[in-house]
């Protein structure tokens, strides 16, 4: 009954919804490669005309965003469109500037890699140099068919921000966020999330995150207004850390979860939409629309985010050219590999991110030799990259503050740290793994990986409040209470009016028989957040092992104020108030509960036992 | 009468030689293909209207991103210098029809008067290559500038937190000092205007 169910602080979490067009069920048109291997392979008959040679590489690398209703500033679909702006285009492919793609190209493959070939790109050159000719219309092949609305049909669910958010002409990139209350009355799984940025021209990218404790509201000035900031902390529980990248970018299809894999919604959930918005040179209204696909199969592939980070280590002084920031774990458990997202701030400019195998040899898991945060994204492997037990996965990210860096934010450089602001640092790379069990015997290879992670952090930063809990959340949940008690003792002590890691220690110390100290932690939960409806519960049940059933009574009609509907709540007042004779209302209490749960075994024989005392 | 006739073309000879010493860089003889439209249609020649003002020229394109997210910093530069420059935005697209151009600047809120360049006269007298280009001309019409608006900008998809040189800024002052702004020409990023030739 102790419900020590605790949320965690787990920072920037999300699903991508870029393309993976493996995976689209329906939706847009994607073209394989058109005509791709004739302009990749050495010469091209001249004149290079629009038709046969610039066309294919328009309508597979450039038009999924360059059209109309999406994200780019200019239409590119037809001959008088890149025409238009030819000198333009290859300007910024030769630069490698568009289509825009960080990854380095490697052994790995991602899906939907935007990348040309050298041959590709001095296509364009050689268009201009022979007249910008249109050719042949036999030659032009098949245009991209591009669905209006929805790319994956009507969504079941359409959530629209309740505010729009007023986007200055000019000034600096803005971040803002906005809170969306998941409209969902019992657990739904989600399959796939569309964002619907409103004029997508405005929004760089976007991350959805799951907001399980509704902690994020507080931020907003009032109900539905959004709030700034380009970092999130959002908390979520210890054994379900948030899975999923939900991330979008421009011209991006919907990311539709594999066989196995969906988001569990709760009731009383809210999705944060983390925006990162540059100004167009005119305001602008924004009020992005999501839409929620959802399936009936719950999920029985659990994938893990798993941070690696040295934010600690950011401390970067003026004029730095090139700071270095590593870190790296030893898997436990073998491991497939889905998906990577490499994240720094505006000083970032070599991301590389490795694996080291058993066997001695490495493999890089992505490597960026020029960051750039406006085109950020989750990048997913085309194939899982299975990473057996014993290897070390690593991050090793160079930074300059010096001047050289145009995208430094401040003139002239000054001292950088770690923090939440566009103008501070960051040093993460996310990896999104499915632990894997080596034998059917084996414990459960999450809470082993987990384990690991949070003894990691704590290796690394002895006062990280939130590795401790963790695991201490990890060890209660395996028996080992002594333990656990000791981890959250030493949250406690980081956090002392956390009410949350009283409360937990509280639970840990009720369940090793200890009411007295107990009692205590959960009256220090209750001081801090006294509409805190576990500490409540979890008082009760303490003053129930130390028999004050007046007290426990107490304590269970705060519940029932807190969650009306909440079944366990209801049963608990039910049986405290048998114990002290009350049965009339008891037997009210036992039934509203099972009205609410009729499965609810324990109110449903205490409903039976009170029948028997109670007077015929 | 018969006198009259050849001291007529010596006075149009001094002035010219004149002209010629004073402006080497201007060629001041317009011909009326040397002109650009307004919104009305009516033929118009920004150089000659606004007589004894230094005149400014904006290069800009209704679907250019680069001149659109300077919109902002050009109506500041406009209103720090309301009465004593003379300002014209200047589209050189030809498939940029006056609605298009109406309600491009209504939505940017431009309030200078914008001028279609379908012939690209005014872009060869401004040396215009790219949006956002300017052409800063001096109060005897001189171009004395050409180039980049700041340096906000320093590639394709490139920005600085924000400019720290701003050059038409520079050769407006200098302009109104009569004196030659300090960079006569900067490279622009942006979008080709010989994309639209």
């Amino acid at each position: 009954m102790i419900r020590s169910s605790r949320t965690l602080p787990f920072c920037l979490v999300a699903l991508s919804l870029v393309t993976a067009a493996s995976s689209g069920s329906g939706g847009i048109a994607r073209l394989g490669a058109p005509h791709r291997s004739d302009s990749s392979i050495g010469k091209t008959e001249r004149p290079v005309t629009f038709d046969r040679d610039i066309a294919p590489i328009i309508f597979h690398d450039c038009a999924n965003c360059h059209h109309a209703g999406e994200a780019s500033p200019f239409t590119l679909l037809t001959y008088d469109d890149v025409k238009s702006h030819a000198r333009q285009i290859a300007a910024v492919v030769r630069k490698r500037q568009m289509p825009p793609w960080l990854p380095e190209d490697g052994e790995l493959k991602f899906a939907d890699e935007l990348r040309l070939t050298d041959r590709q790109i001095s296509l364009f050159q050689e268009w201009i140099d022979d007249g910008e000719k249109e050719g042949n219309a036999a030659d032009l092949p098949a245009r991209p068919n591009f669905v209006e609305g929805w790319r994956l049909g009507k969504p079941e669910v359409v959530m629209t921000a309740e505010k729009p958010y007023l986007l200055p002409a000019g000034g600096d990139d803005n971040y803002w966020n906005f809170i969306f209350r998941a409209p969902v009355d019992r657990v739904r799984w989600l399959k796939a999330m569309e964002i619907r940025a409103g004029d997508k021209k405005l929004i760089h990218h976007a991350n959805v995150q799951v907001d399980r404790t509704q902690s994020a509201r507080h931020l907003e000035k009032e109900p539905g207004a959004g709030f700034g900031g380009m970092e999130l902390e959002i908390e979520s529980e210890s054994f379900d850390p948030d899975s999923h990248f939900l991330f979008w970018k421009p011209g991006s299809v919907p990311y539709v979860e594999p066989d196995g894999m969906a988001l569990r919604l709760d009731k009383d959930t809210d999705l944060v939409l983390n925006t990162h918005m540059q100004p167009s040179g005119k305001a602008e209204k924004v009020q992005p629309t999501i839409g929620l696909y959802f399936t009936d199969v719950p999920a029985s592939v659990f994938p893990m985010l798993l941070q690696l980070e040295n934010d600690r280590a950011l401390d970067i002084r003026a004029g730095a050219k090139d700071f270095v920031v590593t870190d790296d774990f030893t898997l436990p458990v073998d491991v497939d590999l889905l998906a990577i997202y490499p994240h720094a701030h505006y000083l970032g400019k070599d991301l590389l991110g490795y694996a080291t195998l058993p066997d001695g040899s490495t493999k890089t898991l992505i490597h960026i030799p020029q960051w750039d945060l406006n085109w950020q994204a989750v990048f997913r492997y085309t194939a899982p990259v299975r990473l057996p037990k014993g290897t070390s996965v690593a991050m090793k990210y160079t930074y300059d503050n010096s001047e050289d860096n145009i995208a430094n934010p401040n003139h002239p450089p000054q001292r950088v740290m770690a923090g939440n602001r566009a103008r501070d640092e960051m040093a993460h790379l996310w990896l999104q793994v499915i632990p894997l069990k080596a034998a059917e015997s084996d414990a459960d290879p999450r809470k082993t990986l987990l384990e690991a992670f949070a003894r990691h952090r704590i290796v690394k930063n002895p006062a990280d409040f939130e590795a401790h809990y963790n695991l201490a959340a990890m060890l209660q949940a395996r028996g080992q209470l002594d333990e656990a008690i000791a981890e959250y003792s030493r949250a406690v002590e980081l956090h002392p009016n956390d009410a949350t890691a009283n409360n937990s220690l509280g639970g840990a110390l009720l369940a090793s028989g200890n009411s007295g100290e107990a009692i205590t932690h959960f009256h220090l939960a209750l001081t801090i957040r006294p509409d805190y409806f576990d500490a409540h519960y979890n008082l009760g049940n303490a003053l129930v092992a130390t028999n004050d059933f007046p007290g426990a009574i107490g304590q269970f009609r705060a519940c029932v104020r807190l969650r009306p509907d909440d079944a366990d709540a209801e049963a608990n007042l039910g049986g405290a108030l048998a114990e002290t004779g009350q049965y009339a209302e008891a037997k009210t209490h036992l039934e509203r509960a099972l009205d609410i749960n009729p499965n609810l075994t324990l109110a449903r024989e205490n409903l039976e036992q009170l029948k028997q005392l109670m007077p015929r | 009468m018969r006198r009259a006739h050849p001291r007529l073309i010596l006075i149009v000879a001094a002035l010219a030689l004149s002209l010629a010493i004073l402006f080497p860089a201007y060629s001041w003889c317009l011909s009326s293909s040397d002109t650009a439209l307004d919104l009305s249609g009516k033929a118009v020649d920004p150089l000659k209207s606004a007589a004894g003002k230094v005149v400014v020229l904006i290069f800009v394109r209704t679907d250019c991103p680069i001149s659109n997210r300077y919109a902002p910093t050009i109506q500041r530069i406009i209103s720090a210098y309301e009465g004593k420059v003379a300002f014209w935005l200047v589209y050189p697209d030809r498939a940029e029809t006056t609605d298009m151009i109406r309600k491009h600047d209504a939505e940017y809120g431009y309030k200078i008067s914008a001028l279609r360049d379908t012939e690209h006269a005014l872009v060869r007298k401004s040396q215009a290559k790219i949006t956002p280009e300017v052409a800063v001309f001096d109060a005897s019409k001189r171009l004395v500038y050409h180039g980049r608006i700041d340096n906000w900008y320093v590639d394709f998809g490139r920005t600085r937190s924000a400019a720290t040189t701003h050059e038409l800024d520079d050769a407006i002052q200098a302009a109104l000092g009569g004196r030659l702004p300090p960079v006569r020409v900067t490279d622009t990023i942006g979008c080709y205007i010989s994309d639209l030739e």
